[in-house]
């Protein structure tokens, strides 16, 4: 895939991204990584269009990601908390947004969200609601929510932050998985081990700046002060 | 033998059970209260008064009903207000609250019926009675539409704008669906208080079950009689209203 950040800022409140630039390509699993408040939520809502930056541009895959609408029907994003909507079972969140946005029949629209929800194991949950499957659950249904979208990228903000360890080996194993569906992936976490495992090019964040970047290799040998800090605390 | 000991204090500790002994003491209680009264208790002396009765405990489900629809449009009416950009619809309604929260039900109803509605020229106090009964409600509707419409995260919000739903389909299939299940619950909690308050519109002579009953008891003394029959028809309301209500959030709850 390719990303291009040219001198995106971004102001809540305060300013939290500082004139970042980026350019990449030809990687196709990207994880952002730094403490938490360092702005990678903000930086990934940014590259997936669900938020316009406050200034400069970013460009992925050659679409005008602030000004072309049809960029977000070529996105899916993977929320921290999965976000399902909470009165529809599984299905229907997947089902829903075919019929209705994508030009399904109901039918068709069905037939799709459940082999997707197959495809991550959920065959036997599929027609209840949120609050009644784990989180591991949830967080897997949100991944194939994405997946039935047939999006070339696929975002996932701190997909394992809300879960306990074996949901998290759990739902990273599905992810895993995806790769061989020759999707790209762009992902924030904090499990290290998945990032070696799982992404080919890693870039580090602090206090809203790009610290470093480079293949995964960077984080057995880290160059600046703040990766190294950041790398002891982690592990 | 000790197995059966075991069986038995399971049954008499099991949840059942338990509410029926709970259940058993009160109607003791009843029972102890009544039978300690001078006069016999006599039901049949309510029986000339039944009609009148049966048409107060309908008036009164009438009258709350009615205050129902009227607090809960009018709570999302001031909900919208204090949406508003515009700061003076956000304070007005503060200012209302406050001013709600601070007032006793009777207050309010004698104001509307003796005060205001006749400086508006109305002397319909059932009508006044009402509308006050109606607008001591409305802030507790508008916090449900609050709580509910602030429940929708921000985060929902982003997917469906990413999914592509218009503006339609976000109150069609995600955003009213959702805000009417969380609304049941707290609804009728607010019908319940409804009901329970209109007993105050006895002193507008409204003819609801407090009113017709205390007439009775005016004309025949009955009090044990006529005030327990009244209790238990309020309970006869509320108790499964609030059964129902537990129901509805076990069932349908987000
Ligand atoms: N919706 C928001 N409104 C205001 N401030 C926000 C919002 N989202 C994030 N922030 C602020 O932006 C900064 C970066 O947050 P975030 O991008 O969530 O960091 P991270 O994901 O690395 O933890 C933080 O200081 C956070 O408080
Ligand atoms: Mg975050």
């Amino acid at each position: 895939m390719k990303i291009e950040l040219k001198n995106v800022s971004h102001t809540y409140d305060v300013e939290v991204l500082h004139q970042l630039n980026l350019v990449l390509e030809k990687y196709n699993a990207v994880a952002l990584l730094g403490v938490s408040g360092s702005g990678k939520s903000t930086l990934i809502r940014l590259m997936a269009g669900l938020e316009k930056p406050t200034s400069g541009e970013i460009f992925v895959n050659d679409y005008d990601v602030i000004h072309d609408e049809d960029y977000k029907k070529h996105v899916g994003f993977v929320f921290q908390s999965h976000n399902l909507f909470p009165h529809l079972t599984l299905k229907r969140n997947i089902s829903l947004i075919l019929e209705k946005t994508r030009g399904f029949s109901l039918e068709q629209a069905n037939q799709i969200a459940e082999d997707n929800l197959k495809l991550l194991k959920l065959d036997d949950q599929m027609d209840k609601i949120p609050k009644n499957v784990s989180g591991g659950q949830a967080q897997r249904a949100s991944i194939a929510r994405a997946l039935s979208l047939n999006p070339d990228i696929i975002f996932l903000d701190e997909p394992t932050a809300s879960l306990d360890p074996i949901l998290t080996d759990e739902v990273l194993k599905a992810i895993e998985e995806l790769r061989e569906l020759g999707k790209d992936f762009v992902l924030v976490t904090h499990v290290i081990s998945f990032v070696k495992d799982f992404a080919n090019y890693v870039v580090f964040m602090e206090n809203g700046h790009i610290i470093e970047q480079g293949t995964p290799k960077i984080l057995d040998a880290p160059k600046t002060n703040e990766l190294k800090a950041f790398m002891k605390k982690v592990r | 033998m000790k197995t059966n000991k075991n069986q038995l204090r399971r049954v008499l500790d099991s949840k059942p059970v338990s509410y029926i002994f709970a259940l058993g003491v009160f109607v003791l209680f009843a029972i102890l209260i009544v039978s300690r009264q001078l006069r016999p208790f006599q039901l049949s002396a309510i029986e000339p008064y039944w009609g009148n009765i049966q048409s107060g405990f309908l008036n009164t489900i009438w009258v709350s009903f009615i205050a129902l629809v009227g607090s809960l449009v009018l709570g999302f009416i001031f909900y919208l207000l204090t949406q508003s950009k515009l700061k003076f619809f956000k304070a007005f309604t503060d200012v209302f609250t406050e001013i709600i929260y601070g007032t006793p039900l009777l207050v309010m109803i004698m104001i509307m019926a003796f005060v205001v509605g006749p400086a508006l020229g109305t002397f319909n106090r059932t009508a006044t009675g009402t509308l006050g009964l109606i607008i001591y409600i409305t802030p507790y509707m508008t916090n449900i539409f609050k709580s509910t419409f602030g429940s929708i995260s921000e985060e929902q919000y982003m997917a469906m704008d990413l999914f592509g739903f218009s503006g339609y389909q976000r109150y069609r299939y995600i955003i009213i669906p959702q805000v009417v299940r969380m609304l049941m619950p707290p609804l009728m909690n607010n019908f319940s208080l409804i009901i329970k308050g209109s007993a105050l519109l006895n002193v507008i002579t409204y003819r609801e079950l407090f009113y017709e009953i205390t007439q009775m008891t005016n004309n025949n003394f009955r009090f044990v009689e006529g005030f327990l029959l009244m209790w238990g028809l309020y309970l006869i309301i509320t108790i499964p209203l609030s059964q129902f209500t537990k129901y509805i959030d076990r069932r349908y709850g987000l």
